[in-house]
């Protein structure tokens, strides 16, 4: 026993020493910047800023793409970028590591939650200990954060993906559907509102054939139902499909039929899930917005209110572009949508 | 002097700590010290409903689960404006409830506790589901946020006494009572149990209930916490405490599984996480370094096992 005991010991010292090895390069910075965090009580200029970016999770390619853009800002910036989720998006392993972030004491802490209440407490802790708060992709509570960086303006989206599958179609008059993820999703609901406020002001000659009908976020039923769609109404011209896994559903119904050439779909979805879809036609434009950009311009944010630096209208951000201001003073709208076509959804990761 | 499982796990644990506040920038700061405190309580509950379980020779996937399915029932009351007193009441009768229910199953009906609990995973998150439809309820009071954040005498986490009481109650429950030896006995041979005038099912039914009880403890703490509850609220403990319980050194067939081990090995998971975060290391090398180190003990336990009953059968034949 007394030897498995020293086996056991020795083991886990050897580990241990790993661990160090793991971490060394990672460490050295690190320690030098506690440092210089602990002085910053003090004077907060010397030491480079550190930023932490928390996503709702990490190791899928939407949060990996915006990894790559804050880390690439964060060189480009000169501040120490921590880009550093729970593994599962659970919301009680999130609020975990903004804890032990708070105790690393970083200088700015930029958020996506994946439940906004219950991260409230745990930002206000932040709060407290002079860390200043941001949320970014998803808002967290509007009270507790000093901005919120916000992919795009729902209502440019929305009218935007109406004018995307207008071109598409080619014509100004025809009947389209809308396929939704779910009825209560708050951002998809407004990202409808806004394309039908679209085709009510800009194309009369628009007819929506139906209500917008529910996918449950999933492909399958989008296929099915797309399905559905053109056996009813057999003069459809286009179809709208927002939230992600929809427009796939509803494009994969069209190549399965051989419409392309009929119906046009024009949806929110990622271009590589899109790209086998785009390239016969069967989905036109997919609409969204860059991650990487979202990251880049969320360390961005996070140094400018480190500084003190004032966040106007209209700004330029390096390697992001030209951000707009919402007029509640706090809400940053990161630019607008991005195109995926054709020629184009090659070139991204995400 | 011989070191038992436990005292070997609790100088790693100690070891660790060591190690931690040499390497981590900040381990030691009063405000990461009671990070640690605070995070300890909710996943030690569970832990230790999982061990106990695991000690009959079963497992309980539902446990984080019921704690939702408790927490969702705790918030209903909460901001449907009932005291905290009932709300409280009301979690305990669900995780009650969802243990019976999983006991039912597993005694009198027989079927394996792998294949009961999966199925009541399912059935509990649908429930919760249906109930919540994937949103969270939030925004309690500020005296129920006092359980997850409030110090006791301005001291002391109070969910970390909490958690000790527990930690006390399931010792004596386990060690000095007719119900704690017959889970043991349960665990080794639950035939030779059952010949003993044991009533099984009975021993089994109070294990799945009060694996119930400390989830639906852990889910008070962390709607308190975390001032919200949703579907998977505290879901990644699910699995880590099957692990903190084998880290523990509680043998995965059954028969054997202590306390303070349990305790120990969350201490070591928590250590761990909370300082390899502090140095910076990625979420998923952390996750890699613990699976490792969980392996790696396994192993060792195997061993030594194998190596201590060889002595004794050697030492048998010798006798003889």
């Amino acid at each position: 026993m007394k030897k498995f005991a020293k086996t056991l010991m020795s083991g886990v010292f050897a580990a241990s020493l790993l661990a160090g090895c793991v971490s060394g390069n990672g460490g050295s910075s690190s320690g030098g910047e506690a440092e210089g965090g602990n002085q910053a009580e003090g004077g907060a200029d010397n030491g480079e800023l550190s930023i932490a970016v928390v996503p709702k999770l990490v190791g899928i390619p939407y949060f990996n793409a915006s990894e790559k853009g804050a880390n690439q800002a964060g060189e480009d910036l000169g501040v120490d970028v921590q880009y550093t989720g729970p593994t599962q998006a659970d919301a009680a392993a999130q609020v975990k590591v903004v804890e032990d972030l708070i105790s690393k004491n970083v200088d700015v802490i930029a958020i996506a939650p994946n439940d906004p209440a219950s991260v409230d407490p745990v930002l206000k802790k932040a709060k407290d200990q002079g860390i200043n708060v941001i949320d970014w992709d998803t808002p967290a509570n509007k009270d507790l954060v000093e901005y919120s960086v916000k992919q795009i303006d729902d209502d440019v989206f929305g009218r935007h993906m109406a004018q995307k599958l207008v071109e598409a179609m080619g014509t100004e008059e025809g009947e389209i559907a809308i396929l939704t993820g779910g009825l209560s999703a708050a951002n998809l609901n407004l990202w409808i509102e806004a394309a039908q406020k679209e085709f009510d002001e800009n194309y009369p000659g628009i007819k929506i054939v139906t209500e917008k009908i529910p996918t449950e976020e999933k492909q399958q039923v989008a296929y099915q139902k797309t399905l559905d769609l053109m056996k009813s109404y057999p003069n459809l011209k286009g179809i709208l499909a927002v939230s992600t896994p929809a427009p796939l559903g509803a494009a994969q119904a069209v190549q399965e039929k051989g419409m392309q050439d009929k119906i046009s779909v024009v949806g929110s979805a990622l271009p590589t899930d899109s790209l086998p879809f785009l390239e016969d036609g069967s989905l036109d434009t997919a609409v969204l917005w860059d991650p990487g950009k979202l990251g880049a311009l969320t360390v961005a944010v996070g140094k400018m209110i480190a500084e003190g630096e004032e966040i106007t209208d209209g700004m330029e951000v390096e390697g992001v572009g030209q951000i707009s201001v919402l007029e509640d003073g706090k809400s940053i709208i990161m630019g607008p949508p991005a195109d995926f076509t054709k020629e184009n959804a090659a070139d991204f990761d995400f | 002097m011989k070191l038992s499982k436990e005292s070997v796990l609790g100088l790693i644990a100690i070891a660790t700590i060591l190690l931690m506040s040499l390497i981590a920038p900040g381990f030691l700061s009063s405000n990461n010290i009671n990070n640690l405190m605070f995070q300890l309580p909710e996943f030690g509950l569970i832990a230790l409903g999982m061990m106990v379980v695991i000690i009959t020779g079963g497992i309980d996937l539902s446990i984080t689960y019921i704690a939702a399915l408790s927490g969702v029932g705790a918030a209903l009351m909460l901001v449907n404006g009932y005291p905290i007193f009932l709300a409280i009441l009301v979690a305990v009768i669900f995780g009650l409830a969802c243990g019976a229910f999983n006991g039912f199953i597993v005694s009198k009906i027989g079927v394996s506790p792998i294949l009961v609990t999966i199925g009541t995973w399912v059935l509990f998150e649908g429930i919760i589901l249906a109930i919540t439809k994937g949103q969270s309820i939030s925004g309690f009071s500020e005296t129920y946020s006092l359980i997850g954040n409030g110090y006791y005498m301005g001291l002391f986490p109070l969910s970390m006494l909490i958690f000790a009481f527990f930690v006390l109650v399931t010792g004596v429950l386990l060690n000095k009572t007719g119900w704690g030896r017959n889970v043991y006995m349960y665990g080794s041979n639950d035939v030779a149990t059952l010949f003993s005038g044991v009533r099984n099912n009975r021993v089994v039914m109070k294990v799945y209930l009060y694996a119930g009880l400390l989830a639906a403890i852990s889910a008070i703490i962390m709607t308190s916490r975390y001032n919200s509850v949703k579907v998977d609220l505290g879901s990644s403990y699910l699995l880590q405490s099957v692990a903190a319980s084998v880290l523990g050194g509680t043998k995965i067939e059954g028969g054997y599984g202590k306390v303070m081990g349990t305790v120990y090995a969350v201490i070591i998971f928590l250590t761990l996480s909370n300082g390899l975060n502090l140095l910076g290391v990625h979420r998923a090398i952390v996750d890699v370094f613990i699976g490792v180190i969980l392996i790696s003990v396994l192993t060792l336990n195997f061993f030594s096992d194998k190596i201590k009953q060889k002595k004794e059968t050697t030492k048998a034949s010798k006798v003889a």
